[in-house]
């Protein structure tokens, strides 16, 4: 019994997210005066306050609960991101919400439990709570993808993630039980055990290859990268928000924990797999961005190139530079996509109708332009413009590449980097130079503005915040406990 | 071949103790019970339908609901009955271990009362 | 005829493959993709059963336990989003899940 009370003190904050999660979901069914809107407020306070406590929970190596999950500084560091990423995105949709329905007090619940889903998929340790976690994660999302009954395309971005999305997982799973079958455990040290003293057998490989191709589907890695445009085309804008920032960071510091961890052994028999879909990916982000006239399905395919220049790193051997590069370039990633969500959603077409195309955005830099100038920021650094932030998150992933010998994945990152530049650039162009579109107007909240503004704050000042604060030596210390 | 016998002689202990008992809620009422037959009592009964009909036709949406709920909650079973296998077993820690589980899943429940969910009109 | 580890497998695959065919294959209902999901769910299951049985390790039970009970959650779930886009589009052929695209 002793173990039990010291194992739920080393994942207190996850327990403190079930228990809340719970007494939220009563308190909004019981329906007290304002319940939706407490609890959307009592949820952002939840989730920044666990964020908060993964900061300062102890950070040294425990495993707990029979070998079941693993904590280290990685999974603390990861985890405390993936909670104030998902803070920001309810702070984002509050105003949202309330106006699209005023008594629908799940939204943030759903989010709650699918961040409890992410937080134990950084830190599973056998393939059991790793599928359990997935789904934990999954779920909600199909749910909220699906938020808006009344309309058509959120249902068929629902239906599509659902099918898509159950397939994934069961790609996953027929690996994992292959690897359980070739290994004989679903524990994580056994598997490596078993793989670092015998040959990688076949079966093991169509296990592995398996489960690589269920999880490139979370980060919507290129041959299973289908479903991210039209669902994030027909969610609503602050659902997208929250499917391209907490979920990607989960599924690829997932990616990194099981690659690393028990397939490290077998590097050469997966290293070309994802040397592949990190060329496919930036390839396609790239070039499929260009004709895209929706602003949110440009968003969808420039998230699937940042996947692409994010996996230059995984495809690494083993560093603690090459995860710390990796970590940097998802919390910039993360960031600047927030910062442009808010940017989009502080704008609308006319009474509670969006902004839907990029040409929408034309001429708005006349009548907004704090939100044109922040807009551009955001752009510039996705398309890796110094000294914004997205240059440095490039400088690093290419300079690991570089210093691994992978040359040629580095210059066909540069390349298709400088292709990519073009689409984020014309945004900027249509924003400041075409003719003005006088029908947007603004329709800024609180929350929205405050992300807004630190978002761009982080961006412009990346470079100092990076050498000042401890961003740095936290992600260095998180690439040391991978082994 | 009696040990065989004798390994089978638990079952049919069981099966005619079954068999006494079916037989002891059948047998009164029908000696005992009032019988007036009248159509529509005698008619086929299908919950809520006509019972011959277009099997195709459209029907209301909250059957579709009560399924659903039906197969969340039906499946907790799968965890109850390894759970009852191994209960002398596992002690304490096992007994609270399935009671939060079951409180959780009474959570959902109350979340599915709340709201409506089981109201039929 | 032994029936071993193999057939087992052989058996699992074939289910699965029937499985991911019939997602990708029908033009009409999706019902019948999440029946195909359902195949494909119960092909691995059979998959962890024998090689638990295979390996005398009880991990792989566990797991299918864990599945099934996971698989009826996300029918549920399937399910209510289907009903949800009935409701709007009136049909739920596979053909015409297309309003996006491009």
């Amino acid at each position: 019994m002793g173990s039990l009370l010291n194992d739920s003190l080393v994942i207190a904050p996850e327990l403190f997210l079930i228990v809340s999660a719970i007494i939220l979901l009563m308190l909004g069914s019981f329906k007290v005066k304002n319940s939706a809107k407490i609890v959307l407020y009592l949820s952002t306070i939840t989730l920044f306050f666990v964020s908060f406590l993964e900061l300062i929970m102890p950070w040294d190596i425990s495993i707990i609960f029979n070998e079941s999950l693993i904590e280290n500084s990685f999974s603390r560091f990861t985890k405390s991101i993936i909670f104030m990423s998902s803070a920001f995105v309810i702070i984002l949709s509050s105003r949202w919400l309330i106006r699209y329905d005023e008594k629908a007090f799940e939204y943030p619940i759903l989010i709650l439990f699918s961040s409890l889903g992410m937080a134990l998929m950084v830190s599973a340790n056998d393939l059991i709570t790793l599928y359990l976690a997935i789904e934990l994660q999954s779920l909600p999302l199909y749910v909220l993808a699906s938020f808006r009954r009344d309309n058509i395309n959120s249902g068929e971005a629902g239906i599509k993630y659902f099918v898509l999305g159950a397939l994934s997982s069961s790609l996953f799973l027929f690996g994992a039980s292959l690897v359980y079958g070739f290994t004989g455990s679903v524990e994580f040290f056994e598997i490596s055990k078993v793989t670092s003293y015998s040959e990688v057998s076949a079966g093991l490989v169509v296990g592995i290859v398996f489960i690589l191709s269920g999880l490139i589907f979370k980060i919507s890695g290129v041959p299973f990268h289908m479903w991210t445009p039209d669902v994030y085309e027909g969610s609503a804008t602050p659902v997208t928000a929250f499917f391209a920032t907490a979920p990607k960071m989960a599924a690829m510091c997932m990616l990194v924990n099981i690659l690393y961890g028990p397939f490290a052994d077998s590097f050469y028999s997966w290293q070309q797999i994802i040397i592949f879909v990190s060329i496919a990916s930036m390839a396609l982000g790239s070039f499929a961005a260009i004709k895209q006239t929706n602003i949110k399905r440009l968003l969808a395919y420039s998230s699937i190139a940042h996947m692409g220049f994010t996996l230059i790193a995984l495809a690494l051997p083993l560093s603690p530079s090459n995860i710390q590069a990796l970590l940097i370039y998802m919390l910039i990633y993360l960031m600047a996509n927030l910062g442009v969500f808010s940017c989009i959603m502080s704008l609308e077409k006319s009474e509670g109708e969006s902004v839907k195309d990029i040409s929408d955005l034309s001429g708005i830099s006349k009548k907004y332009p704090f939100i044109a100038f922040s807009l551009s920021i955001f752009m510039f650094s996705f398309a890796g413009i110094p000294p914004l932030a997205g240059f440095f998150g490039k400088y690093l992933i290419f300079r690991s590449a570089i210093e691994n010998g992978l040359f040629l994945l580095a210059i066909f990152g540069l390349l298709i980097s400088v292709i990519g530049a073009y689409y984020y650039i014309n945004i900027v162009k249509v924003v400041y130079f075409d003719e003005s579109n006088s029908s947007i107007t603004k329709s800024s909240s609180k929350g929205l503005s405050i992300t807004n503004i630190a978002c761009t704050i982080f961006i412009i000042f990346f470079i100092i915040i990076y050498t000042l604060s401890p961003i740095a030596e936290l992600a260095r210390l998180a690439g040391i406990s991978i082994n | 071949m009696p040990s065989i016998l004798q390994d089978y002689l638990p079952i049919v202990i069981f099966m005619s103790l079954c068999m006494f008992i079916t037989l002891l809620l059948i047998l009164p009422p029908l000696l005992i019970a009032p019988k007036n037959p009248d159509p529509e009592k005698l008619s086929p009964y299908e919950c809520g339908f006509e019972p011959f009909d277009d099997a195709r036709s459209k029907f209301d949406i909250r059957f579709y609901l009560v399924a659903i709920l039906f197969i969340i909650f039906d499946l907790e079973v799968a965890f109850l009955f390894p759970w009852a296998l191994v209960f002398g077993d596992i002690g304490l820690f096992g007994f609270f271990s399935m009671m939060l589980f079951l409180g959780i899943l009474t959570i959902g429940f109350i979340y599915e009362w709340k709201k409506g969910a089981l109201e039929w009109d | 005829m032994v029936i071993e580890l193999g057939h087992y497998l052989v058996l699992a695959s074939m289910l699965f493959t029937i499985g991911v065919i019939g997602v990708f294959l029908n033009r009409e209902n999706v019902i019948i993709i999440l029946m195909s999901l359902e195949l494909i769910l119960l092909s691995i299951s059979i998959n962890l059963v024998a090689f638990s049985s295979f390996l005398n390790d009880s991990s792989g039970q566990i797991f299918s336990l864990f599945i099934l009970t996971v698989a009826a959650g996300e029918a549920a779930i399937g399910l209510a989003i289907l009903v949800v886009y009935f409701r709007n589009v009136g049909n739920i052929e596979v053909d015409q899940i297309n309003k996006m695209s491009g």
